[in-house]
Parts: structure tokens; sequence; C-alpha cells
């Protein structure tokens, strides 16, 4: 099992594709690189932020680190923003930044091939196109690939504070 | 050789200097530390490596920083340690206090180069004299092992005897070469007679004829020789026989060494000359060229690492959660039934406490690292300008973190080029004035409760309130006449300003305090201005002492909790209705005759408090940068040292916090930026 998963890999980077990490958002389907996933993990004990919007539900202790979490079911108007011990939260590593992210649920670790992807139309997902790296297509069922980086990266989300420049961060990171 | 190379130097070549300094005592000391575990033994490989890395280090430090003269007794003494080494020359006993001896001579050029003292050439030369001979000695020496050949050289009785230092003088008879008497045969017996290495001969003239006169036949010359010998007085004179009278020679013995042989083991034959006599090395301090010993530099410093430091400190930040947390199960349990339990936290948050000091106290590194900048910057600055400044600085050895110390240098050096540029005037004008054509700057640091407070002052002009202000009104700057003296001031602070009639090279480009004020904040200090107009400005950087953690008091708003700094709260307080008032539709709160605003948290964190009335809460009194306020909490909880972790690591600044920190139960609170929350408080 392990060498087949590991040889079709192998064939995978060959040809351009990877393995994308699908989870749900009301009901569609999604896939990001699994290669920014850090880990899986509940959703607990997180603290308030003042003055955020409300898809920022604020910030959790990782293991000594600060980690904010984003509720994507909030931010993307589906699904119903629920918290219980079901609740699920992607540790996203990106941009040398750990972001939390909560999803409806995770299904899966998935191979894709780099010809089975397509590119996104202009199409009516809670996802704008600009964060869509392409379409996918799984069991006859679609998969919405999300350039993640780029989401964490944008104003939108308000992760990422563009007029505090690297200097500053880094002062009080000492 | 005498005289210490240091103060041709410029001071950063001294630095450099110093560093090896202290490397060199720290090698010696370790070699000494060896040399005197053994005794007479002869030591293992390992601490036969040890020595001679040791001495390696010392000489190549030397060689590289130019200290010629110390690479030459280490030099000799490397050979003799690497032959001993590769078990090229047997070990005697005696080359421990010969090893000793002559790190004591390093030590004391090394004293030498660094604080200037004297140096007794004679004592080097000997030392390395006596290590030369002990290779030489040992070079023909057999090896460990085989037996011995017989001793060529003096009469086998003669070999019991210790070795001693002679020194003949010998004034001949004129005449003598007319009796057939050839010097050179008498220094070569007598050469015969010294030990290896330990012959010295030097010839004078006693007097100079005029050219015509001289006659080649007369001995005019007085001879000098020092020689390390086991031979007889009788010996020596025998060399003598037929060639001296007795007042023509002049003989002084040393005291033989009296270094007793161990009864058994055989004299030292192989040419090791014991020193004279062991010195007692662990009673007296204060013998010459003690090493390491310098004043109470006893415990010398070694670099290490900063990650390791910064790992240290992050683990003691962990283990300060960790201690947190079990001193908040522990209020929950019955004090009586786990009465023990209960001690032993009481004990390990002392721990905590006493290691957490002493880690931080790793980082912290004294400020003169960054005064010391600044006398060449002002001198130059000051003979560009063409004014007579005077630098002063004081509280030179105030500590603070090591990772604030380069982000302060920077904001300093700003500050201090703009004193000099618009805050001094020049020597004319301030005559005219009728103050001292000289101006002083001074900068001082000192400590003041948990923050580091750095001044520049100088006693200039000060600031010009009107220029000020037009200058803001003219870059589009909010302003108004109304401000006070200490808002104007905060104006130069804004972007693109600057007063300065004409853009030099040192400052005026209109980046300047701006800048000040974002580095410092960056680091979560604030600048502070004081100004007297023909008296001079004082500009005030206050710093926090570490970043890292704080003791802070953890308050609760609802269901969150806030942790205010412990440097700014005064006191706390659960008011009476009586103290209570609205001033303008905001609530003030009387304390000791003075009006404090009152700021609620939940108001300004959008939070459901239990507690939206003051009179039912508790109000913690604050004071940040000279402003007073009253925070309105639901409760608080408890007073704690908080590690603190940034929020913009993985998110973004959060308005009104300081960062975050982790509580004991594993959440996370957010640490209240006073000044910021005044500044809401007012927006609200």
């Amino acid at each position: 099992m392990q060498t087949a998963q590991g040889s079709a890999v192998e064939q995978l980077t060959a040809d351009g594709g990877a393995e994308y990490l699908t989870f749900t958002l009301g009901s569609e389907s999604y896939g990001i690189d699994i290669l920014k996933v850090q880990e899986i993990r509940g959703y607990d004990c997180v603290t308030r932020i003042a003055n955020t919007p409300a898809f920022i539900k604020g910030v959790i202790n990782l293991r000594g680190v600060i980690v904010p979490i984003v509720d994507l079911r909030i931010k993307f108007n589906v699904g119903e923003a629920t918290y219980h011990e079901f609740t699920v939260v992607i540790i996203i590593n990106v941009l040398n930044k750990v972001v939390g992210i909560v999803v409806d649920g995770v299904s899966d670790v998935v191979a894709l091939p780099a010809q089975s992807i397509k590119p996104a139309p202009e199409l009516g997902a809670s996802l704008d196109t600009r964060y869509i790296t392409g379409l996918g297509t799984l069991n006859d069922e679609m998969l919405i690939l999300v350039d993640i980086e780029k989401l964490i990266g944008s104003d939108e989300l308000q992760i990422v504070d563009s007029t505090v420049d690297n200097t500053q961060k880094e002062a009080v990171n000492l | 050789m005498t005289t210490p190379r240091g103060e041709n130097e410029t001071v950063d070549l001294n630095r450099f200097n110093q560093v090896f300094f202290e490397e060199c005592a720290e090698n010696l000391a370790e070699m000494e530390q060896i040399l005197i575990s053994l005794g007479d033994r002869e030591p293992d490989p390992e601490q036969m490596n040890a020595i001679f890395r040791a001495a390696h280090s010392i000489k190549g430090g030397a060689g590289i920083f130019g200290f010629n003269d110390m690479t030459v007794v280490t030099h000799v003494m490397e050979s003799l340690l690497d032959r001993l080494r590769n078990q090229e020359i047997p070990f005697a006993p005696g080359m421990i206090d010969l090893f000793l001896e002559a790190g004591d001579a390093i030590a004391m050029q090394l004293a030498g180069h660094r604080e200037g003292k004297a140096v007794d050439q004679e004592v080097i030369d000997g030392v390395r004299a006596r290590l030369q001979q002990a290779i030489d000695a040992g070079a023909g020496a057999p090896a460990p092992g085989l037996p011995a050949d017989q001793e060529e050289g003096p009469p086998q009785q003669e070999a019991e005897q210790l070795p001693r230092r002679c020194r003949l003088a010998f004034t001949p008879d004129p005449e003598i070469f007319t009796r057939g008497i050839r010097m050179e045969s008498i220094v070569a017996e007598l050469a015969e007679l010294a030990e290896p290495g330990e012959f010295h001969c030097n010839a004078q003239l006693m007097e100079l004829p005029e050219l015509a006169e001289a006659d080649p036949e007369r001995c005019l010359t007085r001879w000098e020789f020092t020689l390390l010998t086991r031979a007889s007085l009788e010996q020596i004179l025998d060399v003598f026989m037929f060639v001296a009278d007795e007042e023509q020679l002049q003989i002084e013995e040393d005291e033989p060494v009296d270094r007793r042989t161990p009864e058994g083991e055989p004299a030292p034959e192989q040419g090791i000359v014991p020193a004279a006599g062991r010195r007692v090395y662990d009673s007296n301090e204060t013998a010459p060229g003690a090493f390491g010993r310098r004043g109470n530099e006893t415990e010398a410093s070694f670099r290490v690492n900063v990650t390791k430091v910064d790992q240290l400190v992050n683990q003691v930040g962990e283990l300060l959660i960790t201690q947190a947390m079990l001193s908040q199960i522990a209020v929950g349990l019955d004090p009586i039934l786990h009465e023990t339990l209960q001690r032993g936290l009481v004990q390990l948050e002392r721990n905590t406490r006493d290691l957490q000091g002493s880690v931080m106290s790793i980082r912290l590194v004294p400020i003169s690292i960054v005064f010391n900048r600044f006398p060449r910057l002002v001198r130059d600055i000051a003979a560009k300008l063409g004014k007579q400044v005077e630098l002063k600085t004081a509280g030179d050895s105030t500590e603070l973190d090591r990772g604030l110390i380069e982000k302060i240098a920077d904001p300093l050096g700003h500050l201090v080029r703009n004193a000099l540029d618009h805050g001094l005037e020049t020597p004319e004008t301030r005559a005219a004035c009728g103050k001292s054509p000289t101006g002083t700057l001074q900068l001082s640091a000192s400590q003041v409760g948990g923050r580091i407070v750095i001044d520049v002052i100088d006693d200039g002009a000060g600031l010009n309130r009107d220029k000020i202000l037009a200058k803001a009104l003219e870059c589009g700057i909010p302003c108004s006449e109304a401000m006070t003296d200490e808002e104007v001031w905060q104006l130069i602070f804004a972007p693109g300003f600057s007063t300065a009639s004409e853009v030099t090279d040192l400052s005026g480009r209109g980046v300047g305090m701006d800048v000040v004020m974002k580095n410092v904040q960056a680091i979560g200090g604030r600048v502070q201005i004081a100004s007297e107009a023909g008296k001079g400005a004082r500009f005030t950087i206050s710093l926090p002492l570490t970043l890292a953690i704080l003791e802070g008091l953890s308050v609760a708003v609802g269901e969150e909790k806030f942790i205010i700094p412990l440097n700014v709260v005064i006191e706390s307080l659960q008011p009476k209705p009586e103290q209570l008032k609205s001033v303008n539709g905001r609530d003030v709160v009387l304390v000791r005759g003075e009006y404090l605003p009152i700021l609620k948290l939940h108001r300004i964190f959008n939070l459901e408090a239990e507690v939206t009335e003051p009179q039912r809460g508790i109000l913690v009194l604050t004071e940040a940068d000279g402003e007073r306020g009253a925070i309105l909490v639901d409760a608080l909880l408890d007073e704690q040292q908080v590690v603190v972790k940034s929020i913009e690591t993985n998110y973004r600044r959060v308005d009104g916090s300081a960062g975050a920190t982790i509580l004991g139960d594993g959440r996370v609170a957010l640490i209240l930026d006073l000044p910021e929350l005044f500044t809401m408080h007012k927006k609200l």
C-alpha cells in the first residue's frame, strides 16, 4: 500500500500532479495542496480578538505559538457556523505564517495527476476565482482546488497586515 | 616589548584585543588547572592534548593580534609539548614546573599588554631557554623504556649534584695571550660543564685604545659567563687554573635548586631543570603573573551561540506557563489535604522565578556598547558643523536586552545627530546668549521600574514652538495654536516633518524623527520630549527591560482574560458611588482629588461583560506615559509573570494590545497596551 502510494506520488510529481487534502464547505468540495497543511485539529479555546471581522474567530495556543483562526464558512457564507467536538480546524503553514481555517469537514487526501486538472471557469463558487487554481474531478465529483497561499495572503482575509513592514514584525518577535 | 600596544590602535582593534586577552587568560587558566591537577604524574594523552591546545591557541591568537613577543615562549612550549605528545621526548616530572613557569611568563606578558604592567624580560628569556633546553636534551635522550645510556660530560659523581646558576666575571691579565693561552678553549671547557643550552658568554671591551696604539696581542676584553651547571666550584676553577689569578676571577653562585628528588626515583637526567622551588599555586594568589586573577575576574566569560540562549529563554517561558498552570490547578484543591503539594508549588514558583531571572540576565548587555559609538560621531559632526560640543555619558553600565541594543542604536544616533545639528548652537550664538561656547550633549541611561530610560539632553536652543507649528502647517500636518507644548513637540514625529531650513548631509531630509519614533515604538518603547526655549531639550526614550517576559496582572472581562502590565498599575479599587462622576457624558472617577477617565474594556473590545457599571466592578488605576486612567474590569484574577508572545508572527497587529501570552489553562490572553488604550478610549 505504502509503496504503491509512494510510486504514485513519484509518478505524479513527474507529470506535474500533486496530492490534495479535500474538505467541504457547505455542499462544495475543495482541495488544498497537502504540503501546505501542517496538521488537523479540533476547535477549542479560541480567544476572541476585538474589532475584527466575524470570520476571524480569534487566536489559539498551538503548543506555545499563537495562531489565528479563520472560519471560512463565515467568510464564504456557506454551511452553518456551529462549533462542537466535530468542528475541524486545518492548520495551514504558508508565507511563514501558521493559520488555522475552520471548515465543515475534512474528507480525504487524494492524488490528482496534472492532466485531470482543468482551468477554473468563471463560476459561481463561493470562493473568488482569483484563489482557485483549477478544478479537479474525483469519482465524478468536482473538486475546487484552492490556492491557499494566495487566499491567506489576501487583503480579504486581513491576516497578513500589509501596513506593518517586516522589520517591525521582527522587532516584536525578538 | 613591555609597552602595551593597544594604546596606539583604534578602539575597534582594542575590542578584538580584549577578546584575545580573555581567551588567552582562559587558556592559561585551563592549562594551569590541568598542570596542577597532575601533581608529578605524567599527563595522559587527553590532558597532554588539552595543554597543547591551550598553548597552541595562545600562540595562534598572539600571532594574529600582533603580540609577537608572546609567541616566542609559546612557540618553544608548543614544540616541547608536541614532542611529548608524540612520545619523542620522555616525560619528566620537572616539566610540570617548567610549564607552570612558562604559563606565568606568558601571563606576565599578557598583563603587560593588557594593563601595561612591567615585563621582566630576563624571566621570559630564562623560561624560553629552559624549554628549549628540555627539547634539546630530550631529543638526545633515549625513548622511554630503553635502558639509559651512560651520560657523557660531567663525571659520574657530579651527576648527583643539583644544577645551579653561576655567574663568572673574568678580567684577564692584558698579557694573557703572550702566555699562550687561548680564550676559545676556556670558553669551550666552560660550555662543557654547563647544562646543554644554558651557557652564555659575553665579552666586553674594557678600554678602547687609539688605533695606532692598538696591540693585537694585548687582551683588553672582560669576559662574563653565565651558566647553569652541576659542576662543582673546583671543576670551574680548574678551567681557569694557570689562567687567572684569584683577583681576576669573580664567581657568583646561586643556591642550587632545592627540589628534593623522591627516593628511589632517578635524579632528573633528561636535562630538565627544576625551577626555583614550586610555587604554592593554590594559596599564592598574588604571585606575579598569576593570571585569571585580575581583580575579581576569576570567572571568565565564554561565548555561547545566541540561538542557544534564545532557546533557553523560550524553554524557561514554557516552564513559566506550566508552573502557572499547576498553581491554577492547586487553587481548586483543599489546602489542608494537599498541604505538601501546595508547599512544593510555592517552592517551584520561587525556583522558576530565580531561574527566569538568571536566564534573562544572560541576555542583558551594558548600554555602553551603544554609547561608545558616539564620542567619535559627535567629534566628527561637531567639527563638520563648526560647533564645540562636550559629550557626557551617564549610566553606561545600565543593562538591557541584547535584542534591544542593536535596535536602539540607530534611533539614538538620529537623536544625537539631531541635537548636534538643530539643538546646539554655534559658539558665536552661544556666546551671544551668554552661554558657554561649548555645548553639552548628555547621554544617560537608567533603569526605572521595569523600563530602561535613555535621555539625550542638550543645552542648546530648545525646540521652537512657532517654527514647528508653521512647518507643520506647511507640510499639511494637522495642528492648531491651541495645542499644548507637548502636543506640538510630538508633531516633529509626523512623517515628512523637518524644520531645518536647509538640507544638510547630517539631518534635515525630512526622514528622521518619524523613523526614530517608528523604530522605538517597534520595540515597545516611547519617545518623550521636554524642551525649554534657550535652555535646551531632552529626548527621553523609554524601553521595556526585556521583550520576552513581563509582570502582569491578569483581569477578567466577561469570558476573556487580559493582562495589564504591572509596571503601569498604580492601584485597584472598588469605587464608591460618590466617587463616580460624569464629564461630558464620559465616566470619570474621583481618586484623591483627581478625576481619572474610566476605560471600559468591554466597550473598547466589544465584549459581553458581566459588569458594565463601574460601581459593581473593579477599577485598575494605571499610568502610562504620564497619562492616567482607570480600567474597568469584572475581576482581578492573579498577578503573574507572563511570557510575551507575538500575535504578529502569524497574524496582524491587534489594536490595544502589546502582544499576547498563554495562560495556565492553555488559553491565549492579550496583553494590554495602555497608551494605545487611552487613544482608543478617546476615539470612542
